[in-house]
């Protein structure tokens, strides 16, 4: 055999040992147990984000035992601890996972609040935390040992307002956000300023508070300046109402909006005034990355509807440090060190990576809503 | 665009005086404050909910949902208040039971309906017609619910003034003791106190579910605090002043947002309060005002 | 010993978290044992915390001057609440301290120099348990020195019959407005180690939901003495973690637990110790 056929056969033999397959590899930590910890609100205020996150670990459990998801022969499992929506209980759970001896990294909490009351003591001890859904200005930059999956507001506004405009050319618009919750006061100012930059007039400015119901004294209020576009800064339950009463107020105005809409029953809740709103988001369920529509048919399966962004981004966290334990780290140095070294992970949010903030390096969808669900923007 | 407004204020205070009556009505008979209150309203809400989707038409899911209300509110007499009325323990340890029932409440309804919200109407279809009325716009529901509350309301005010339990209600919220020696049956008087404010206020919550298309586990707690401003701003005990109360702060909430200062709507709601407190130490129609109805 | 390290090492956040709880309890204790239904100690404990999150991140203060600073606003606050509430009576004054309560949280989300909804994240949590627990021993100690004076009978006279108070001299007014500010004084000081000890403080932190749990808090531990507010404050804090194995049942316990201390001893659980009727009622 001469010196090129064997450099074919090798490199053939390297590629087809680098695939991966289907049944469990065998990776560096086979057979060594890894436990991983998750903060997520499954009770109290933050339940309906928090639930959701907490089916996609218990769903990555199931597929971590029957190799669906590949750790590499290690005996990977998250362990899912709710702290009820209560900082203390974040800060508690927190501490027990970093002194147990055995947890190598925790997953989570479900708000950026939690997070900044968290984080700190995990970044003291260059303990590695990642957050799924703590997508405020300033988390990772509490420490070098806190990284995050999920793309900021900061992140995907820009690339909202941007594409809109060039599509639509629109010259004002209202700015209606939650004036009492971290995230959606974000979108809300991120939104004014983009839009500003952009060049359009923002015309009014409106806000409302968690829980609200009735949005159309504010509605009302934007309706009389007649906005070409009204910028929406909301979480699903206030979105849907803003959107449905806006709809029955007879505005005509386009609708744009952050990650909080990015939910499968957009449509079927707030009905067809819903239609053709544009969602900024981190994560399309429809996308045909490797896993992800077949993550969607899984959870749907089991939990009898699908999957949200706060679920997917959660599965990818999952996917992330399945990969991580099968290319060999199993303590919390071994993962600091393998989140530091990553350079791309697949995952069902497409291929994501970390950038020199630790922040998610990876690209925002833009979505339109439609009869079904969603659909790209174009 | 004040006309709408003002619209959108009569309607929002309509329910917020009937969520208010009845915690008025358990203050002013039991001198208790009753913070399971928001936990019914939630609980009707759920309930109009499974016999709505079961397939019971709306106007009877709303009654027996209503009904239902008020015989949580028999119930939580029972667990969480009859066992302190016999120890004598003043009005801050039933609250604190209260508050337990109000926890388990929850649970419960967690554990049934799961945290996500549930909608009477899907497709983003109105229960009902919307109506152009001139520079207003409004719709059939929205209209039955205005509608349905000033008729509870009314119907409430008839009950205590001009029926037999409505007189014991009286007696005993004008003193007890001397109730008892007149005859009244306290723990029957209680039990129909209960259950006539419970029922009234699980109807808010069916209302509200039906107004905004939306049942969740937390839809109570916006209005438990605001329930608290409208029975203080009424006077404690006093129907009439919970209806009027349930309008004004219905009104300053839509006004606060119509001026431009929503973010400052809840500080305005107490701020408003507190004056008028500061005037009138027993609120607008002062205590025991529950003799006059 | 090495246990005890240990111990301390795994749980230290919710050892400190205990203590700033029973200073918040003792607290409403003060304003209880005057008969006075105040429950604005959430608001004056975020006003401490602010104040001494403000100081600490924008003026770089050291801790102890900030914690001086917060407690005397905090202590104010409380003289001046006196003045508009002091012809309020029970349910009354209550609901109008939760509305003080609203109006603060409403205040710090909406100004800047609070960060607002954003909150303030950064701080130094540069108080450790000892410094915690030396606060609360001098409180505790105060109040122990407190109860042996004339203020404290003249306290006990106002709560239990203000008329006859009145008829034996005490001026009523400055009584209550002497009892709001030592709750505010002591809420302050709590809230000031919360803000020295917590990495990040938002409104939400200090609303209605804080307050509720004061209140459940003293009222379970027993409102007839500053030993039930400690009690009530450790007991319900430990709680979650206690029950933590209990998964998705923990809430229900939460409710039932609550319910059935409240039913079968409804002085709390320092009443447990004592038998005999309820001696402070509110």
């Amino acid at each position: 055999m001469n010196r090129s056929s064997l450099s074919t056969l090798a490199f053939i033999a390297i590629v087809a040992l680098a695939t991966p397959s289907f049944a469990a590899s065998k990776g560096p930590a086979a057979g060594k147990t890894v436990h991983v910890g998750v903060i997520a609100d499954v009770t109290g205020g933050a339940g309906v984000y928090g639930t959701p996150q907490k089916n996609a670990y218990e769903l990555a459990n199931d597929d971590l035992k029957s190799g669906k998801l590949d750790a590499g022969g290690a005996n990977l499992s998250f362990d899912v601890q709710d702290a009820a929506s209560d900082g203390a209980q974040v800060v508690n759970i927190l501490q027990k996972f970093m002194t147990d001896g055995s947890t190598a990294m925790v997953l989570g909490p479900t708000l950026s609040g939690e997070a900044f009351k968290a984080y700190p003591i995990a970044a003291r001890a260059s303990y590695p935390v990642m957050g799924t859904s703590t997508t405020a200005e300033g988390v990772t930059a509490i420490g070098p040992s806190v990284f995050r999956d999920s793309l900021a507001e900061s992140q995907v506004i820009p690339t909202t307002v941007k594409r809109t405009h060039d599509k639509w050319h629109y010259k004002t618009a209202a700015v209606i956000y939650g004036d009492d919750n971290a995230f959606t006061k974000t979108d809300g100012d991120i939104f004014t300023r983009e839009l500003k930059s952009a060049g359009v007039d923002v015309v009014d400015t409106e806000t409302f508070h968690q829980k609200d119901t009735d949005f159309q004294p504010a509605l009302t209020r934007i309706e009389s300046k007649h906005p070409d576009v009204i910028a929406i800064g909301a979480l699903f339950p206030e979105a849907t109402k803003i959107i449905q009463q806006a709809g029955k107020l007879g505005i005509k105005a386009h609708m744009i909006g952050g990650n909080g809409l990015n939910a499968p029953d957009m449509y079927s809740v707030a009905g067809p005034a819903a239609q053709g709103t544009v969602v900024g988001a981190a994560w399309y369920s429809g996308a045909k990355y490797p896993s992800n529509l077949e993550f969607v048919k899984a959870y749907a399966a089991k939990y009898g509807k699908g999957p949200d962004q706060f679920a997917a981004q959660s599965y990818a966290a999952a996917q992330i440090v399945a990969y991580l334990v099968a290319h060999g780290s199993t303590t919390k140095e071994e993962m600091l060190t393998g989140l530091r070294n990553v350079r791309v992970i697949q995952t069902v949010l497409g291929p994501i990576g970390f950038d020199s903030n630790r922040d998610a390096k990876s690209s925002p969808v833009i979505l339109s809503i439609v009869k079904d669900g969603f659909s790209y923007f174009h | 665009m004040v006309a709408q407004q003002l619209l959108n204020g009569l309607f929002l205070g309509a329910v917020y005086a009937l969520f208010a009556v009845g915690y008025t009505l358990v203050f002013g008979v039991l001198d208790i404050l009753n913070l399971a209150h928001a936990a019914i309203f939630t609980a009707a809400a759920f309930a109009a909910f499974s016999l709505a989707a079961a397939g019971v038409p709306l106007p009877l899911a709303f009654l027996i949902a209503a009904v239902v209300g008020g015989v949580l509110g028999i119930l939580l007499d029972r667990v969480a208040f009859a066992p302190l009325r016999r120890r004598n323990a003043g009005t801050l340890v039933p609250l604190i039971s209260s508050i337990g029932v109000a926890i388990i409440i929850g649970a419960v309804l967690r554990g049934i309906y799961g945290v996500d919200e549930l909608h009477f109407v899907t497709g983003g279809r109105d229960a009902g017609t919307t109506i152009h009325l001139g520079p207003v716009t409004f719709t059939t529901v929205e209209l039955t619910i205005f509608v349905a509350a000033v008729v509870l309301m009314l119907a409430l005010s008839w009950v205590l003034r001009s029926t037999t339990l409505g007189r014991s209600i009286r007696a005993v919220a004008q003193d007890r003791i001397a109730a008892t020696l007149l005859g009244v049956d306290l723990e029957r008087t209680i039990a129909a106190t209960f259950f006539i404010a419970s029922s009234l206020g699980g109807a808010a919550g069916v209302l509200t579910g039906l107004e905004y298309n939306s049942v969740t586990l937390d839809m109570g707690s916006p209005i438990e605090l605001k329930g608290l401003a409208i029975i203080i701003l009424g006077g404690m005990g006093s129907v009439t002043g919970a209806v009027i109360g349930g309008f004004i702060i219905g009104a300053v909430e839509t006004l606060a947002v119509a001026f431009g200062l929503s973010e400052w709507r809840d500080a305005i709601t107490f701020g408003v309060m507190f004056i008028i407190l500061v005037a009138r130490p027993s609120g607008l129609f002062g205590k025991r005002a529950l003799r006059q109805a | 010993m090495h246990a005890l390290a240990d111990f301390y090492a795994r749980h230290s956040q919710l050892i400190d978290q205990v203590g700033i709880n029973a200073l918040l309890a003792l607290s409403l204790s003060v304003s209880l044992q005057a008969g006075q239904l105040a429950l604005a100690q959430a608001a004056f404990m975020g006003i401490a915390a602010y104040v001494t999150a403000i100081l600490t991140l924008t003026y770089h203060w050291p801790l102890i001057a900030t914690i001086l600073v917060a407690v005397l606003v905090a202590t104010l606050a409380g003289a001046a609440l006196a003045y508009p509430v002091r012809r309020l009576r029970g349910v009354f004054l209550a609901i109008a301290t939760i509305g003080f309560g609203e109006i603060v949280r409403v205040v710090a989300n909406n100004v800047s120099i609070t960060g607002g909804a954003e909150g303030m994240s950064g701080l130094p949590q540069d108080a450790n348990t000892l410094t915690i627990y030396a606060a609360l021993a001098v409180v505790a100690l105060a109040l122990f020195g407190l109860s042996r004076t004339k203020f404290a009978l003249a306290v006990a006279l106002v709560r239990e019959d203000e008329h006859a108070a009145r008829g034996v001299g005490v001026d009523v007014g400055t009584v209550r407005m002497l009892s709001l500010a030592l709750g505010g004084a002591i809420a302050g000081l709590a809230g000031a180690l919360y803000a020295h000890s917590s990495a990040f403080i938002t409104p939400n932190d200090f609303g209605f939901e804080r307050m509720e749990q004061i209140l459940v808090w003293c009222v379970i531990g027993g409102v007839t003495s500053p030993l039930g507010a400690v009690l009530g404050a450790t007991f319900l804090s430990v709680l979650p973690e206690l029950i933590r194995f209990l998964a998705d049942y923990r809430e229900i316990t939460n409710g039932i637990i609550l319910l059935l201390v409240i039913v079968f001893a409804p002085g709390g659980l320092a009443s447990l110790w004592r038998r005999g009727p309820i001696r402070v009622r509110v």
